[in-house]
């Protein structure tokens, strides 16, 4: 068996009397691994102590058999896309990559090269002399992991990457995930959405009130999410039109309208995820904008998990 | 959706041989964030404050300017006429060196790193292999060149309304220069000073105003050494023009006036400004950012 890229150790952080992660040991195989829990579960707090942004107030870190607290060296091999939207707004998108990875070491030209290079495999070509500023949310998300792979790490630590992107380029980016790791590269991905996760990889740590509930397979927690109604917050071009494909699914529970948008309650969701990309790739309801799911799905399956 | 419909595969990054890399040194990451940095620094929220701060010298002097070309009466105190000159010596020390100096390091000094975890694009320089030092210092020395790059001018300016009035250029020219030395000097020990209080303190701006507007003022007209821990103590030394105002501070600073050799007072004020930017990187290599989430 490889060696584990992550393993911690009795790991712990706390925010002054707030623990954020508690005691967790783990050994997080290569390939990807998908870090499954609530919104506040812990999952920033240990992507975040396994790439050195914050020091363990108890246990060990060791990420591709190094210790990454205060050890730059490492970060030849991780590249990390945080989930906070924040850019230099005024930058291209172009000269941002390419700063960013100098401090990799690269010479301009080479810099210039591997970020058009990366910034073309999130298929953002088209807009890299455009402002960041000007970008939407999925665009920014997809610079956002430009940055993260321009300097071709082994190891891949991605913080909510699909939130705000359209269905179709959620797909896309799934499959440009997959392809990833089907290079090599070990990849972690965090998600309150087990049905992203589930697209991604089987493997899964599923965590919530900063613990390990469960790492392995995800398809034997995958019957207990379906047995709990999925929120699915859609925003639409045409909200009505888009409402009513939805009437026409047995699955949908119930729906209603917010602002520009259709808040829909699924018993299936794989079946409403994979109908609403098709319907995306049509023009029947407009453009979809925004697919969110709230966590309270996932909140649900963790109550009964700890109960 | 536009560029979504096609279902064509995004082009994954091709196998590549990786090539062995070595992290940039301190000084080239510095240089690096520089550069990432000054852009951002000139047209950030603070240019307008700093453009403010900058013009007022430059408003007044005209102001002044335009008085006497309109032939109003001459600025005097206790019967004698104060000349353009005087005047400018007087901005120097009181509007450049005891305000616009000190707010601006005090302003842009201990937001280096602040700003970059206000707005929580820290998280992409410290996932870097580069020191954490590496990024304070790179951003001093963005906030060097940015303020004196706008100070400078600004004083040229109020010099040549002002400071140059029935003179030649060439015989006031060495003394320009030492005022624009001074308020690099100036820039330099308090943005060091200031770096050090922003990654130290978690209330900088309040540590900051108390010392320059509290504790260095009184430790000027207190007799002893406790003016060695003040900056404005070497700049006054270097300044000529340091005491001229009017009043009882001026008059109490007068009787216990000392100085510092010259050589003493640059190089304490280089000393400063170095030795507090190396505590600042120090601070900022141990220390953990929590971002709001």
């Amino acid at each position: 068996m490889s060696a584990p890229i992550v393993t911690t150790e009795h790991l712990s952080k706390w925010y002054g009397q707030v623990s954020g992660l508690n005691d967790v040991t783990v050994a997080v195989p290569p390939g990807i691994t998908g870090l499954l829990g609530p919104n506040g579960a812990g999952k920033s707090t240990f992507l975040k102590l396994i790439t050195g942004q914050l020091k363990p107030s108890k246990g060990t870190v060791t990420v591709l058999g190094q210790p990454i607290w205060d050890n730059p060296g490492a970060y030849f091999k991780i590249g990390f896309c945080p989930e906070q939207d924040s850019f230099y707004e005024r930058m291209t998108g172009l000269a941002w990559v390419t700063a960013l990875v100098r401090l990799n070491g690269y010479d301009e030209a080479e810099a210039a090269a591997a970020a058009e290079k990366a910034i073309a495999a999130v298929d953002l070509l088209d807009a890299k002399d455009k402002k960041i500023g000007a970008y939407s949310k999925g665009m920014r998300q997809r610079i956002k992991m430009a940055q993260a792979l321009v300097h071709d790490p082994g190891l891949l630590i991605l913080d909510e990457p699909l939130t705000g992107m359209d269905p179709l380029m959620r797909r896309r980016t799934i499959k440009l995930i997959k392809d990833w790791a089907r290079q090599g590269k070990s990849i972690i991905v965090s998600s309150h959405i087990l049905h992203e996760v589930e697209s991604m990889t089987s493997n899964i740590l599923l965590i919530n009130n900063g613990r390990i509930l469960a790492e392995g397979n995800v398809h034997q927690i995958r019957d207990l999410i379906d047995t709990h109604p999925h929120t699915v917050f859609v925003r639409a071009e045409q909200p009505r039109a888009f409402a009513r494909h939805c009437l026409a699914y047995d699955d949908v529970l119930s729906l209603r309208f917010e602002s520009g948008a259709v808040v829909v309650q699924t018993g299936k969701p794989d079946a409403f995820y994979a109908r609403m990309t098709s319907l995306a790739a049509t023009d029947e309801v407009g453009l979809i904008h925004e697919v969110t799911s709230p966590d309270d799905n996932l909140q649900a399956v963790f109550q009964y998990l700890v109960k | 959706m536009t560029s979504a419909t096609a279902e064509s595969t995004p082009s994954a990054v091709p196998p590549a041989i990786p090539k062995a890399r070595r992290a940039p040194s301190l000084w080239r990451a510095a240089v690096l964030i520089f550069d990432l940095s000054l852009a951002r620094m000139l047209w950030s929220r603070g240019t307008i404050f700093m453009a403010l701060l900058v013009g007022l010298p430059v408003v007044l002097a005209v102001l002044v300017r335009g008085v006497q070309a309109i032939g109003g009466p001459d600025m005097q105190v206790d019967g004698k006429v104060i000349t353009g000159p005087t005047i400018f010596g007087f901005m120097v020390w009181w509007l450049y060196l005891r305000f616009i100096v000190p707010v601006l390091a005090l302003y842009y000094g201990t937001a280096l790193v602040a700003d970059e975890v206000e707005d929580k694009t820290i998280t992409y320089l410290f996932t870097r292999p580069i020191a954490r030092g590496a990024v304070l210092l790179g951003k001093f020395l963005a906030y060097f060149v940015c303020t004196a790059m706008v100070v400078t001018p600004s004083l040229m300016i109020v010099y040549f309304l002002m400071g140059l009035s029935g003179a030649t250029l060439a015989g006031t020219f060495p003394s320009l220069l030492k005022d624009l030395g001074l308020v690099i000097l100036g820039l330099l020990a308090y943005g060091g000073l200031f770096a050090w209080v922003g990654a130290q303190f978690k209330r900088p701006l309040l540590i900051g105003l108390v010392f320059v507007f509290g504790f260095e003022q009184l430790a000027l007209i207190i007799p002893g050494y406790i003016r060695n821990l003040t900056v404005s103590y070497y700049l006054q030394s270097l300044v000529p023009h340091a005491v001229m105002g009017e009043g009882v501070l001026s008059l109490l600073q007068s009787l216990v006036q000392q100085k510092a050799s010259l050589p003493v007072a640059v190089g304490m004020l280089v000393f400063i400004g170095a030795a507090f930017v190396f505590l600042a990187m120090r601070v900022i290599a141990r220390r953990e950012y929590v971002l709001e989430q």
